[in-house]
């Protein structure tokens, strides 16, 4: 009897967990298309700048600080991405492991890697072990604003602007989760700083996408523009918002990350507490057979034993 | 440039944009920008320029001649082939204005 009580209390609770796990898993698809929507609408400035930014490139030889910068000094920033909460998989952990291969190969090639953090749950496991770390951000992973991209582009600018000499840094690099489909997000490592600019190919953005192709052809031929006030001041304009920019694009894509690795992760709980509620019931149903049946052989035992005595 | 200009109507895509949303797209016949030495204004087949601008009011004349006025925090236009790109940084102080301003700097 005690054994079934237990296993009516364990069928219970995991009956409660299972409806919070499913709870869990639709507030994040509720989120992902949430998510989904706030990247595309920060899209179409993310494009114009980085179209500013090559129209620079393609027709200046650009001598600015965030394209190169002096390689002698060893000191370089590490962004690493985590989520705020947990139960949401191997995301934080997976994030952990790549900056901490990150870090080895760093300092394995000399270099001293300064570490910043961004999520609760990065920020508890490097303070629990002590590790030093630059600067933390927490809050607000699952839907960051261009508020956090801004405060993280000035601190991580204004370390890369720094001379090496009051313990500036020469490159940064961003480990985030790169969002390619709902059941696949992979971690990569970025280099953001110095910035590499590359021509990329032209697509006509969605909404000036109307003209003919011969207008795209044409675009490809840059004109040469006139930059006011100046170009310096156009650069140094323009490249921290690029910066910027793709600081908040990398948000994006692991608040979207994190939210369907919680989703997926959520979904696997609920399915693994269906099926421990399955077993349990299972197993509640043989011990109350076994029980019943106990019952009916001491019955069936006791009157036989009193038919006998009467004969 | 010349020719291309000609083989386009005379007329601007203007789109503008905050860092978290798209905020205007449409067609114009002329466009006044707060640039950071002043305003400046902009018609169709304008040279291609890149400028810093200050937070203020972009105008822009649609083809009807009916006047749009969009606030902006700071940021950069583009603009070539008769397409103007305003970026700005934030979405909250963009704010659309579609009464009709005393149209003073056009």
């Amino acid at each position: 009897m005690g054994s079934q009580l237990a296993l009516k209390s364990r069928i219970a609770s995991t009956g409660s967990l299972e409806k919070i796990f499913n709870a869990q898993e639709m507030i994040a698809s509720s989120h992902i298309a949430k998510a989904r929507t706030v990247a595309l609408n920060a899209k179409p400035y993310a494009d114009a700048i980085s179209d500013a930014v090559q129209a620079v490139v393609a027709h200046t030889h650009i001598t600015h600080p965030i394209v190169k910068k002096e390689e002698d000094n060893p000191r370089v920033a590490v962004l690493a991405l985590t989520a705020d909460r947990g139960m949401a998989g191997a995301y934080t952990s997976s994030i952990i492991r790549e900056t901490e291969d990150l870090l080895a190969r760093l300092d394995a090639a000399g270099k001293q890697p300064q570490l910043y953090v961004y999520g609760r749950r990065g920020v508890t496991y490097y303070k629990y072990r002590n590790r030093a770390i630059a600067d933390t951000w927490e809050g607000d992973t699952d839907k960051p604003g261009v508020e956090i991209a801004e405060a993280i582009s000035n601190a991580l600018m204004s370390a890369y602007m720094k001379p090496a000499s009051q313990g500036g840094v020469s490159e940064l690099y961003i480990v985030y989760t790169e969002f390619i489909n709902m059941v696949v997000q992979k971690v990569r490592v970025l280099r953001m700083l110095p910035v590499e600019v590359v021509e990329a190919k032209v697509e006509p953005g969605p909404d000036m996408a109307r003209d003919s192709d011969a207008e795209a052809e044409a675009q490809k031929v840059r004109p040469l523009y006139r930059f006011e006030p100046s170009l310096e001041e156009v650069l140094d304009a323009v490249l921290p918002k690029y910066i910027q920019s793709r600081i908040h694009e990398c948000l994006l894509e692991a608040a979207a990350s994190e939210t369907a690795s919680r989703q997926n992760a959520m979904h696997t709980a609920t399915d693994n507490a269906r099926n421990l509620i399955d077993s349990l019931t299972r197993k509640l149903n043989a011990s109350r057979q076994a029980s019943i049946t106990q019952e009916l052989t001491e019955i069936i035992g006791s009157a036989d034993a009193l038919n006998n005595k009467e004969e | 440039m010349s020719e291309m200009a000609d083989s386009s109507q005379a007329l601007i895509q203007v789109n503008i944009v905050a860092a978290d949303h798209p905020v205007w797209h449409g067609t114009a016949k002329s466009v006044t920008i707060p640039a950071s030495e002043g305003g400046m204004g902009i018609l169709a087949d304008h040279e291609p320029v890149l400028t810093v601008i200050k937070g203020g009011t972009v105008s822009v004349v649609d083809p009807a001649g009916e006047r749009h006025a969009f606030e902006v925090t700071d940021g950069f236009i583009s603009f070539d082939s008769n397409r103007l790109t305003v970026a700005v940084e934030r979405g909250r102080d963009v704010v659309r204005t579609t009464s009709e301003p005393a149209g003073d700097e056009a």
